[in-house]
């Protein structure tokens, strides 16, 4: 990210800015939190943390930029600095084997015969959220940015600190796993080319 | 007639093939140039037009599925008391 020069501001605009530019953006937040951590407490203070940082660093803000971007950047930062550290359990992602399958020729395939949008459509209940949810943070998480908040390639980049090239792939590749899973729950709601 | 020329260009120049295209619309990566070329290729590109609705639908339902969760009344409380707290402290 962009070196940033500190602001100055008075307690009056420090309000102003935490009340107008950063908590309209709770509820996308509070999601991101909840999909990030699938546990609501954990949301909860991850998103709690993440506004007292946003708070306490208010002076490398700068008013009028996109601070939805920024405010997501800071509750990524604090869900891998901090709750993947405190939590007991190991990552569930080994990066390695993460970016071996990313290089691999086997996501790049476009995933369709068996998924027909007659059979999304059915799918009323949880079927998607639990698709979105079982896919790996990494995935998950540029979906979301993406489809849930339509941040671009180069908000994403700076929200998750990667080249834009990386966003791109890996979002091509989030989607076909997650087509990947809903083609099995469409499977599995006895969904197939014969019957429909 | 002849076709029009394709406004989606990778950086060597040579022309993105139909799921590069797919990709930058879906992700509303594109101008309206591209939008409306990729419209009109969608009317000769069977596989294009599949991909692109199934993909579409996907998108729609995690946008009506995927964003709904309340935020905890108590969560607000507690962000602005704290605020509240630092302010005069």
């Amino acid at each position: 990210m962009e070196e940033v020069q500190r602001q100055h501001y008075t307690d009056k605009e420090r309000q102003e800015i935490f009340n107008g530019e950063f908590m309209p953006h709770i509820r996308s937040m509070y999601n991101f939190g909840f999909r990030l951590t699938l546990d609501r407490d954990d949301a909860k203070d991850l998103v709690q943390d993440t506004y007292l940082k946003a708070y306490r660093f208010i002076e490398s803000f700068q008013r009028g930029t996109n601070a939805k971007a920024w405010l997501f950047r800071i509750l990524k930062n604090s869900f891998i600095n901090d709750y993947r550290k405190k939590s007991k359990e190991p990552s569930k992602v080994d990066y390695q084997e993460v970016e071996a399958y990313y290089n691999s020729e086997e996501v790049d395939r476009q995933i369709t015969p068996d998924l027909r949008v007659e059979s999304l459509k059915d799918m009323i209940g949880d079927e998607i959220s639990n698709a979105l949810n079982a896919l790996d943070v990494d995935f998950r998480t540029v979906i979301i940015l993406s489809d849930l908040e339509e941040f671009k390639y180069e908000e994403m980049a700076k929200i998750l600190d990667i080249p834009i090239g990386t966003v791109r792939s890996r979002l091509h590749r989030a989607r076909n796993l997650l087509k990947e899973k809903l083609s099995e729950y469409a499977k599995s709601m006895g969904y197939n080319k014969s019957n429909l | 007639m002849t076709k029009p020329e394709s406004p989606f260009l990778k950086q060597d120049g040579t022309k993105c093939s139909c799921m590069d295209m797919l990709q930058q619309m879906l992700d509303s990566e594109v101008t309206d140039e591209q939008r409306e070329y990729f419209k009109q290729h969608l009317d000769h590109c069977m596989p294009c037009y599949k991909n692109y609705d199934l993909e579409m639908t996907i998108k729609e339902l995690l946008k009506s599925k995927c964003c709904g969760s309340d935020v905890p009344s108590d969560l607000l409380q507690e962000i602005q008391m704290q605020i509240t707290q630092k302010i005069s402290s």
